[in-house]
């Protein structure tokens, strides 16, 4: 049994031993660090608890939380190994006024995080670099400057705030420089001289000058909106209520900027701080929550696993995440017109695809081949029509394509002519017509020389019923067996 | 799915007057004449049309189409795909299958073609099973997007569901088309009812097929006659005419031509 109150270590392996890559406060009071071998630390202290450290399952614990800080922002980045992949970044551009302010934002994020059972250190900041920096090495846990102290907050840190690879630190470190206010106060054409780029392109980060590039757990979206609720909500259809006021209050953006969403995520914040994303795309481009709800409750429906509730969800948040340029619709009362009833069936075709699967509602579209399973393609569903010219009267198809053709067992007059019975899925037919053979051959240019050529016969039998089937190979030429298929049904 | 909240209880709601006299002169145009904007789908030989209410298939509507043996399943479609074909533009035309219906694949749009129906028009629906087909059924109805829509559903649909969807043809406006197994007894909801039948195709004085061929039996026909015909849709001029008595012989053909012809 692990007890928190006496130290704890968590070891990896490493050079000369098992080294301690994390411990406990209880450790640290105890004099351990960082870095130290478990055998030296054994040494130190009377009753010490070690275990392996498990690096990717750390990892995936930190970008399960940085997924639970999207409720606070849409723009959070995990912190890569150069900023010592042990947090992240959250822009709150915007954002800090939903919760009164930053100070209240910064609060309620350590209170959240402390009843995960997580202490952590906070910063709120200017830029990404100078909130790595005061979060890392400024006195307090949870860090606000007021406007104007910032700068000078950040000339007192030490040099190593600014993620600084080891040479460059140690570099710094034989100079003299132990402040970023000794270097930042300095004039900058010695150190770009002396240094690679890396010294001045920090300081830059740091102070402003230059934008540091971010990557996001989630791609960001255009519009959001999100609504933290006083009690947590289980059922589907406070969801899809919701989901319907999130979605109004997306409208007004989204007006303004003449587009409407193709692609919508909604995002479900259990109170835990489990994230369950569900991603809506549409057929054309939407503005009405109408729709949106109603495929939001389609899909909700369709979701196999039950979308665990637990104790509730305590903020839900949708985010258009794919927009296209939509017209002003005009007031159109007929409802025959064109425009009227492409949206019709698109919104008949999102709701199929929500409720039956996003592969369920297709359109077919010929194609240019001779081969009949490559002649024509399933596409998914659109509301415009696919083009088909108009039917050749000469050449019969049926109103079946079997998926694959399948083998018949055929017996015949002669092996070049037409069958005269034959046996398929297990029943016999006797042939009393047939019409070919319709000779189409394989497509060398695209499956190489050796397809054979197939010989096709429109078949009937003495009730009606009537069969495409084909032989497969020229004989001899091309085969000295007879391999017969059926490939289709005519009506 | 999460858990619903508990549904209310009919009751709760109080039937005012205002309310049952508002179904009332919703209900009443409907029972008294079945075609409510008189559309119809005429087939187009007059002596089958007669028999119809109003000359022809009347749209807002649910029919049923049958066959007496699983081997006339492509017979049924084909006819139904060719009277599709007449359906005015104005609408996709929307097929629902249910997966376990048919093991005979999709249905191929270039034979539809050759059946007179344009494919660009036909929307294909597939759904895992007969209840999610009936639900997709009834929303293509009430969306008011397609000119028409045909069902494809495993088993056969209880009375309760065809109720539903018969309502939500007769709403709409559209046609509905209901493709069931092979059985005796039919929907009781049916407008009309066909049982459809495979039949050797007429053929041409060079012994090609020139017409397919179909047997149709005209089972029910609410406000309307009971039939049978044996009817031919020229593949070419995509047309339905019935077949003569005259055809109904041996077709004339030079002693010596065989049946099949050698390649």
């Amino acid at each position: 049994m692990i007890d928190d109150r006496h130290p704890l270590v968590l070891a990896v392996e490493a050079s000369g031993g098992a080294r301690i890559a994390a411990l406990n406060m209880s450790a640290e009071d105890a004099g351990l660090s960082v870095g130290e071998l478990v055998a030296d630390a054994r040494a130190k202290v009377d009753f010490l608890q070690v275990l392996p450290a498990d690096p990717a399952e750390d990892d995936a614990a930190l970008r399960r939380l940085a997924l639970w800080a999207t409720r606070y922002t849409p723009t959070v980045s995990l912190w890569n190994d150069g900023n010592g992949a042990d947090g992240f970044f959250l822009d709150i551009t915007g954002a800090s006024h939903l919760f009164g302010g930053e100070q209240k934002l910064l609060v309620d994020l350590a209170q959240r995080l402390d009843r995960f059972g997580l202490p952590a250190r906070l910063a709120i900041a200017e830029t990404p670099g100078a909130a790595w920096a005061l979060a890392r090495f400024h006195s307090s846990r949870l860090c606000l400057l007021p406007p104007g102290h910032e700068v000078q907050a950040l000339k007192a840190l030490p040099v190593t705030a600014l993620r600084l690879s080891p040479e460059t630190r140690t570099t710094l470190k034989r100079l003299g420089l132990k402040r970023i206010g000794d270097v930042a106060d300095k004039p900058r054409a010695p150190f770009a001289a002396r240094f690679e780029t890396e010294l001045l392109t920090r300081l830059d980060q740091m102070f402003g000058h230059v934008t540091e590039p971010m990557e996001f757990v989630t791609p960001p979206p255009i519009y959001h909106s999100i609504r933290y609720l006083m009690e947590p909500v289980m059922t589907q259809e406070a969801v899809v209520f919701i989901a319907t006021r999130l979605m109004k209050d997306l409208v007004h953006p989204l007006v303004r900027d003449g587009v409407g969403a193709r692609s919508l995520r909604l995002s479900l914040y259990r109170v835990d701080g489990h994230v369950t994303a569900v991603e809506l795309s549409l057929t054309k481009p939407s503005r009405d929550p109408a729709h949106v709800a109603k495929l939001i409750d389609l899909r909700l429906e369709r979701i196999d696993e039950t979308v665990e509730a637990g104790f509730g969800f305590e903020a839900l948040g949708l985010a258009a995440t794919l927009v296209e340029p939509m017209e002003p619709r005009q007031t159109d009362l007929d409802p025959d017109s064109g425009q009227v009833r492409a949206e019709k069936i698109s919104a008949l075709i999102d709701s199929f695809r929500q409720r039956l699967g996003p592969h369920s509602t297709q359109q077919l579209a010929p194609r240019e081949s001779y081969l009949p399973e490559r002649a024509e393609a399933a596409l998914p569903a659109s509301p415009e029509e696919t083009a088909w010219p108009p039917a050749n009267g000469e050449r019969l198809r049926p109103i079946f394509l079997l998926p694959r053709a399948e083998p018949a067992e055929v017996t015949f007059l002669v092996p070049e002519g037409p069958p005269q019975r034959f046996r398929w899925r297990g029943t016999m037919y006797h042939v009393t017509y047939a019409e070919g053979p319709e000779r189409i051959a394989g497509e060398w240019w695209h499956d190489g020389i050796d397809q054979p050529t197939r010989d096709y016969y429109l078949v009937e039998d003495q009730s009606g019923h009537r069969f495409w089937l084909y032989r497969k190979g020229i004989l001899p030429r091309e085969t000295d067996k007879s391999q017969w298929f059926v490939h289709g049904l005519f009506a | 799915m999460l858990p619903h909240a508990p549904s209310r209880e009919p009751s709760d709601q109080p039937r005012t007057r205002v309310r049952v006299l508002h179904e009332l002169r919703r209900l009443l145009p409907r029972i008294e004449s079945n075609a409510a904007n008189g559309r119809v789908l005429p087939f187009g030989i007059p002596a089958l049309d007669s028999f119809l209410p109003h000359g022809g298939l009347p749209f807002g509507a649910l029919h049923e189409i049958t066959s007496g043996h699983e081997n006339d399943l492509p017979a049924s479609l084909g006819f139904t795909t060719a009277l599709l074909g007449r359906v005015p533009p104005g609408g996709p035309i929307i097929f629902v299958f249910s997966r376990k219906r048919t093991g005979l694949g999709r249905l191929y749009g270039h034979g539809l073609n050759a059946l007179g129906l344009d494919p660009g028009r036909v929307l294909l629906v597939e759904t895992q099973d007969d209840a999610q087909a009936l639900w997709a059924i009834e929303e293509a109805l009430r969306s008011g997007a397609p000119a028409a829509v045909v069902g494809m559903t495993a088993t056969a649909i209880d009375l309760k569901s065809s109720q539903r969807l018969n309502l939500a043809a007769g709403d709409s406006g559209r046609l509905l088309l209901l493709v069931q197994p092979e059985q005796l007894a039919g929907l009781n909801v049916a407008m009309t009812r066909w049982r459809i039948g495979a039949l050797t195709a007429a053929k041409d004085r060079f012994g090609l097929i020139a017409r397919w061929r179909w047997q149709l039996s005209l089972e029910r026909c609410r406000n309307g006659r009971t039939g049978e015909w044996q009817v031919e849709f020229d593949h070419a001029a995509h047309r339905f005419s019935l077949v003569s008595p005259l055809a109904h012989s041996a077709p004339a053909r030079a002693p010596d031509t065989p049946h099949a012809r050698a390649g």
